[in-house]
């Protein structure tokens, strides 16, 4: 983790400096904080906010203190001569009006500045990322890698990366906080945003939709890495590949590869034989582990779970509902477009939109009722309810096997499948 | 004024008083409908504020579960709409009704029978949007309701049909109250009143009245693209069909940022009559106050796109609306200057109405300079969406507009019922709503750039959101005791408050001229105007000898009165009709014409409400039925309009 702390010590003081009361509170530990220096955009909208909470805190001082002062002076005694009838100033009016204007001027020069800069396109060798919003949750797409996966994003360090925003639905809007500012997915437009994470290690960022998009907006988080360029070369290797199953032996991964290497595809050509990687799941800090309980009455038993079977799950899933919305490379019967690509999920950290750790328990979970693990509405394409005697809180029925419902011991084969595919 | 077609036979009968509750549903009078909205209001204030108290307890730690993601969605939906709608400008339309024709010299506003409709169709919008939160079917896109999230593809159940009628009900209700103050403005100013002796709240109704009539009339247009697509299948903003879902985003701001000046200079306006009384000064550059209010309101109709800087407009948008915007900061921060120097050198009494108006001054600053750290484009871009917003616009809005209109409750409650608030309990609520208050919403600038988005109903734990969330939920909690007090002593004054007078704060302008309560007719004998503070005139007229405009208007009013006016000869009766309650004496002994009551405008307003919900059922597919509701909510329309507009507004004379 290096990094300067030198502008975003500045706007912590900026921001604390308002009310000495929570100075205190502000030595703490700010995960999401718009305050840093990781990447040219976000430099410059924290320098912009320097300068303006600097000068906004004069004008603060200015007032208040003026205030302060007229109400102790002027407050009226007793035998209070009749107060002079002062009508105005004209000096004292053209100067709190020029004032402020030559504050504005001072303001405005570098907001146009930045503005042109990031809106002007991005460099010629940005990384190219499409982002699409679901309600709700992410499809990131990777154009010139030929990637698709949910709601989890690697980006390198030290390469622009563009992002183009599209909305499969209603209107969201994209942000990583530490990152750099937000950006709207609006229907029918194409917006972009671009930033260089060029102060930054490996680490792990919380995302968020900020444009209110209906019953889950709360729940649509998404995850970014920013990892070295190494790292993402090897992720990316991972991605490409086809998810096969039975999963072959892995080759021997490379040292210090913590997770389990993905095989390369039989039928494809081999790429340089690097192991694929992934953000390693011990060195996740804790804001990016989501603590969302699970809903009361939802349970799934430990041995049921234990005891599931990846090649029945794998036989399982290719006839069951889910093959409808969801794409798996590699099983030729997955072919949905409507849901998360699943070809790598076991390769991911979270499920359900950055709402749940992605483990086998809140996967079973999620599955059996994902209605109940996170609200949605009917008017959403969403998760339909799969476990067997489960009631659907949007159908207000409960699931059958002639609805294509699971038992829980099916749900964990599945379960198990899914969880192989890294 | 109908005098030469009256009908003998409209005439005595329509006069009789009426007492009890149908004096309130057939009064014409500027006073009485002031005290409807101002008490519809503050029930809605207590709505507002409940919903409120609500969503502060589910965020109050890291996932909340006190309330379910939909319900959390209706409540900041209709926490948002309740205040804008339901509680701020109708407590200003409360003054403007209360105010203005006693403040402008005149007897009634210009059209007082489509004033009693103006509150009718307030009560019943306000009614038909807020009823359906008890039923679970409240709106819940949002108080901007952006398309397409609204659009029926995504909301297909009522909640959002109940959002879009009643705004359109209550739009009907302020273009109908807009259109007639300007005209009382205008048209019914004392002789001698010219422009520039106004008193300042009166100059920033005036200013509200062409907000409301210009942007109104852009928020109805949206609505009925909306109403036609949820109602009628129309493509307005039907994305599968093409639409560019920013058409609805520009409509509703180009309406919607005007909204927030049309909130808040009202209490400008009350805070402008406030601070001069206190200190015992004039108001510091009077021209600029007032000349600083228009330029607002000029330059509120070229910021809206500034709520979209996120929404990807291009780059010479952005630089346009970024420095039309900071531009706004100009005139805005040449009124707190020109409130503190009005202070400045004065002899300040500190009485609650006082302590709201310099709150007024501390807390609007501090929304100002929030708003300016996101009036530039690349600095939005951290705060849109996020708490940082909402602790702005709450600084504006209850730092600025609802301590105003405290501000104005305090000092004119004298006024409205002759009788005093209480002081003591007025000092406890200022400090404990001043606490609390600040309490609630200075936190959330921290969680907002902190990463924390706004309408969110759950969030994560260890995201560093949870002491400020904790803190803002105290505040809130706090400000529910501040309100209750505030009630209590409202109420109660109302029957044991100190006997007032008709000017107990000394203060200078018309309206203090006159008993409190005002009488039916409020001036015996219309004033003639001679300079911005009449009263003043009176008690110290060697002070007010070089006050702008108030000698030159000695002309005018000869020029409209035809009499013989000299400036050495004014009396007391010129300038301050006094009463002495005892023998005060009715409109008729005076031979004063007042117009008389009526219930049509209630029914005509009834016929709206029962035309406008005829569409839900229509919705719910019950064709008959809704076809029943349009012909009987139209023939109500139709019918009482036509005897409302074919009877004289009062007995001939």
């Amino acid at each position: 983790m290096t990094r300067t702390a030198r502008p975003r010590h500045h706007s912590a003081i900026a921001l604390a400096a308002t009310l000495p009361l929570l100075l205190a509170a502000c030595s703490g530990q700010y995960p999401n904080s718009t305050f840093t220096d990781l990447t040219d955009l976000n430099r410059d909208s924290t320098s912009l906010w320097n300068l303006m909470i600097w000068l906004g805190i004069g004008v603060f001082v200015i007032v208040e203190l003026l205030l302060v002062f007229v109400m102790i002076r002027y407050r009226r005694r007793p035998n209070d001569a009749e107060p002079e009838h002062v009508h105005g100033n004209t000096k004292l009016e053209l100067t709190w009006t020029i004032l402020p204007a030559v504050i504005l001027v001072i303001i405005a020069v570098p907001t146009v500045k930045s503005i042109w800069r990031f809106q002007s396109g991005a460099p010629a060798n940005a990384l190219q990322v499409d982002v699409i919003g679901h309600q709700w949750w992410w499809e990131f797409r990777y154009p010139e890698q030929n990637i698709i996966t949910a709601n989890e994003l690697y980006l390198p360090t030290g390469r622009p990366v563009n992002f183009t925003l599209r909305s499969q639905d209603v209107i969201h809007s994209f942000w990583i906080p530490q990152l750099g500012g937000k950006r709207d997915v609006v229907n029918n437009r194409t917006n972009h945003l671009w930033f260089t994470p060029d102060s930054v290690g490996t680490r792990a960022f919380n995302g968020s939709c900020n444009e209110f998009c209906g019953a889950s907006h709360a729940n649509m988080r998404f995850r970014a890495y920013t990892v070295s360029p190494e790292e993402f070369d090897r992720w990316v290797a991972g991605q490409q590949a086809t998810a096969i199953f039975p999963a072959a032996p892995a080759p021997a991964p490379a040292s210090g590869a913590p997770t389990a290497a993905t095989p390369v595809a039989a039928q494809t050509p081999p790429p340089a034989p690097v192991a694929a990687w992934v953000f390693p799941a011990d060195q996740l800090p804790s804001h990016v582990v989501p603590t969302t309980p699970i809903p009361a009455g939802l349970t799934f038993a430990e041995d049921v779970l234990a005891a599931g079977d990846a090649q029945r799950g794998f036989e399982q899933y290719s006839r069951s509902l889910c093959i409808g919305c969801h794409r798996i490379r590699g099983n030729p019967s997955s072919l949905g477009v409507i849901g998360p690509d699943l070809t790598h999920i076991g390769s991911r950290h979270t499920v359900g939109a950055g709402l749940f750790p992605n483990d086998a328990r809140h996967l079973a979970l999620w599955i059996k009722n994902a209605r109940k693990m996170k609200p949605m509405s009917l008017a959403a394409a969403s998760m339909p309810t799969i476990g067997i005697g489960e009631f659907d809180p949007l159908l207000k029925t409960s699931v059958t096997a002639a609805l294509g419902g699971l038992t829980d011991q099916q749900i964990a084969d599945i379960v198990a499948y899914l969880m192989s595919l890294k | 004024m109908a005098t030469v077609a009256a009908s003998p036979t409209y005439a005595g009968t329509a006069g009789t008083p009426r007492t009890g509750i149908m004096d309130w549903l057939t009064t014409v009078d500027h006073k009485k409908i002031g005290t409807l909205y101002l008490h519809t209001a503050l029930f809605f204030f207590v709505v507002g504020g409940v919903e409120a108290i609500i969503m502060r307890a589910q965020l109050m730690g890291p996932n909340g579960k006190l309330v379910s993601a939909e319900v959390f969605n209706q409540l900041f939906t209709m926490h948002g709409t309740t205040m804008v709608f339901l509680v701020i400008m109708p407590l200003s339309a409360a003054f403007f009704n209360f105010l203005i024709p006693l403040q402008i010299g005149a007897r009634d506003v210009a059209f007082p029978r489509l004033n009693a409709f103006s509150y009718w169709i307030y009560l019943f919008g306000g009614l038909f949007i807020t009823i359906p939160i008890f039923f679970n079917a409240a709106p819940d896109g949002g108080w901007f309701a952006y398309t397409p999230l609204t659009g029926r593809q995504y909301s297909p159940g009522q909640n959002l049909n109940f959002w879009v009628l009643g705004i359109q009900i209550l739009g009907i209700s302020s273009l109908a109250a807009a259109f007639n103050f300007a005209t009382t403005i205008i048209n019914l100013r004392a002789p001698g009143m010219h422009l520039m002796r106004m008193p300042m709240f009166t100059w920033m109704s005036f200013v509200v009245q062409w907000l409301i009539i210009l942007a109104f009339p852009v928020i109805t247009i949206a609505l009925f693209f909306m109403q036609f697509d949820r109602f009628f299948g129309t493509n307005f903003y039907t994305v599968s069909a093409g639409a560019d879902p920013l058409l609805w985003q520009h409509l509703f701001w180009i309406f919607g940022h005007p909204e927030v000046y049309i909130l808040v200079l009202p209490a400008f306006g009350l805070v402008s009559e406030v601070l001069p009384t206190y200190s015992r000064k004039p108001l510091f550059g009077y021209a600029v106050v007032a000349y600083s209010g228009i330029l607002i309101g000029f330059l509120g109709f070229g910021v809206w796109a500034h709520h979209m800087f996120a929404a990807g407009m291009g780059p010479i948008a952005d630089t346009v609306f970024g420095v039309t915007t900071m531009l706004i900061a100009i005139p805005t921060g040449v009124k707190i200057f020109n409130w503190i120097f009005t202070m400045w050198g004065g002899s300040i009494r500190f009485t609650t109405a006082m302590k709201f108006a310099i709150a007024l001054i501390a807390m609007f600053t501090i929304g100002g300079i929030s708003g300016i750290t996101h009036a530039s484009p690349p600095s939005d871009m951290q705060q849109t969406d996020t708490y940082y917003i909402v602790a702005h616009f709450h600084y504006v809005l209850y730092g600025g507009a609802i301590m105003g209109i405290f501000a104005g409750i305090y000092h004119y409650f004298p006024k409205w019922y002759g009788r005093k608030m209480n002081e003591t309990l007025g000092t406890w609520h200022f400090w404990l709503n001043f606490i609390a208050f600040n309490l609630t919403f200075f936190p959330m600038h921290y969680a907002g750039m902190l990463g924390m988005p706004r309408r969110i109903y759950t969030y994560d734990a260890g995201q560093g959101w949870e002491l400020f969330n904790m803190i803002s939920s105290i505040g809130a909690f706090l400000m529910a005791p501040a309100f209750l007090i505030f009630l209590w002593n409202f109420f109660r004054s109302k029957k044991v408050g100190e006997i007032a007078g008709d000017n107990p704060w000394d203060a200078a302008t018309l309206e203090w001229s006159i008993p409190s309560p005002p009488p039916e007719y409020n001036f015996a004998q219309i004033p003639m105007v001679t300079s911005r503070y009449p009263l003043w005139d009176l008690t110290h007229p060697e002070r007010m000898a070089d006050v702008p405009h108030s000698s030159e208007g000695w002309d005018e009013a000869k020029r409209r009165t035809g009499e013989h006016v000299t400036k050495g000869g004014r009396h007391e009766a010129d300038v301050a009709p006094m009463h002495i309650e005892s023998e005060r004496k009715s409109a008729k002994e005076l031979g004063i014409p007042m117009p008389n009551p009526t219930i049509k405008p209630l029914w005509v307003a009834a016929g709206i409400l029962v035309l406008f919900s005829s569409l839900p059922v229509m919705y719910a597919g019950k064709h008959a039925i809704a076809f029943m509701m349009m012909a009987v909510g139209g023939s109500m329309f139709l019918g009482f309009l036509y005897a409302w507009l074919t009877t004289p507004l009062e007995d001939a004379h």
